[in-house]
C-alpha cells in the first residue's frame, strides 16, 4: 500500500521536533542526511522508532535500512514494501 | 593580566522558549538544554570575537538531568521503546555540550549538579590558570512536575547565563559574587558590555 510522501513529512517534522519547516519544503529525493535536511545518527534512531510506532515496521538489520533512509521517496517506498498488510 | 570582569548577563524562562529561533534543531533538545541555550543566546555576545578554544564553558544544573532521566523512562512502555533523542540528554553535562555545538566553541568545559554558587568562581578558576580567556557561566533549573515530586522541589523552569572574561568589562567579578540569579536580574542585557 502506497503512504504519502506528505503524511511522511509531516510525521517526520514531528517525530524529530524540526522548527522552521514544513513538509511542502522538503524535497522527496533529497537527501535525508549530511546534506539535504541534515539528520543525524540520533535522528536515524528516532526514524527507526518511527517506523515501528507509526507502520509496525521492525528494522533489525540497520544494512536493511540503509537505503531505505536515502530520502524521503525511498523511506515512503520502503514502507509501502514491508508494511505489514 | 589578572582582572576578569562581568561582560553580560541573561536570564531565559519557559515562557521564552515558544518564541526563540535558534535553529531548526533547537526544538529536540530537552528543556535543560533549550533554557540553558536560550540564556546564553540572550547574551547577545558575539563569540566568534575570540578563538573557539579560549571560551570555555562552566554550567550548573540545579538537578542534574533528573527530569530528562524520568521522561526517558516513562518512554520505556511505548511501542519502540523509549526516545533515543531523550536518551541523549540523559547527562547533565548535555546543555553545555549543545552550547559548544550551536556557537561551535572548543575550549574547556565544566558541568555540576548542586547550586548556582560554583559556578562563577569554577568559571574564573578557567580564566585565571590561563585555560581560557572568557568563560560563559550558566546556571540552569529545569525541575519537571515529576522531578519536583521526586526531590521535594516545586516545578522550576528557569537559566541564567553570564560570560566571564579577562580584562575589562561591564563590572569587575570578584571572588564574593557567587549568587548568579540576583546577579542576572541586576545587570539586564541592555546594559551588557558587548
Amino acid at each position: 500500500m502506497q503512504i504519502s510522501t506528505h503524511e511522511l513529512k509531516s510525521k517526520i517534522i514531528e517525530s524529530l521536533k524540526l522548527q522552521d519547516i514544513i513538509p511542502e519544503q522538503i524535497d522527496d529525493d533529497a537527501p535525508l542526511f549530511g546534506t539535504g535536511l541534515g539528520l543525524d545518527s540520533i535522528d536515524a534512531l528516532e526514524l527507526v522508532v518511527l517506523l515501528e510506532r507509526d507502520y509496525g515496521i521492525v528494522i533489525k538489520d540497520i544494512e536493511e535500512g540503509r537505503p531505505a533512509f536515502r530520502s524521503v521517496k525511498t523511506l515512503a517506498e520502503f514502507i509501502a514494501a514491508k508494511r505489514p498488510q | 593580566m589578572n582582572k576578569i570582569s562581568i561582560i553580560a548577563a541573561s536570564m531565559a524562562s519557559q515562557a521564552g522558549l515558544a518564541g526563540a529561533r535558534l535553529g531548526q534543531r533547537f526544538g529536540r533538545l530537552d528543556l535543560q538544554s533549550q533554557l540553558a541555550l536560550l540564556a546564553v543566546a540572550s547574551l547577545n555576545v558575539d563569540f566568534t570575537a575570540q578563538p573557539p578554544d579560549r571560551i570555555g564553558i562552566c554550567l550548573a544544573a540545579s538537578a542534574g538531568s533528573l527530569s530528562t532521566d524520568i521522561n526517558f523512562w516513562n518512554g520505556r512502555n511505548g511501542t519502540g521503546g523509549p526516545s533515543p533523542t531523550l536518551f541523549a540528554y540523559t547527562l547533565p553535562s548535555a546543555a553545555a555540550g549543545e552550547i559548544a555545538i550551536h556557537f561551535r566553541l572548543t575550549g574547556p568545559n565544566l558541568c555540576f549538579v548542586g547550586d548556582d554558587k560554583i559556578v562563577l568562581p569554577e568559571g574564573a578558576d578557567l580564566i585565571r590558570r590561563g585555560d581560557a580567556d572568557g568563560c560563559i557561566c550558566v546556571f540552569c533549573e529545569a525541575v519537571s512536575a515529576d522531578c519536583g515530586k521526586l526531590i521535594s522541589l516545586p516545578p522550576m523552569a528557569t537559566a541564567c547565563a553570564i560570560f566571564l572574561k579577562r580584562g575589562d568589562g561591564l563590572r569587575e567579578w570578584r571572588e564574593f559574587d557567587r549568587d548568579m540569579k540576583p546577579l542576572c536580574a541586576l545587570i539586564s542585557p541592555a546594559k551588557s558590555a558587548v
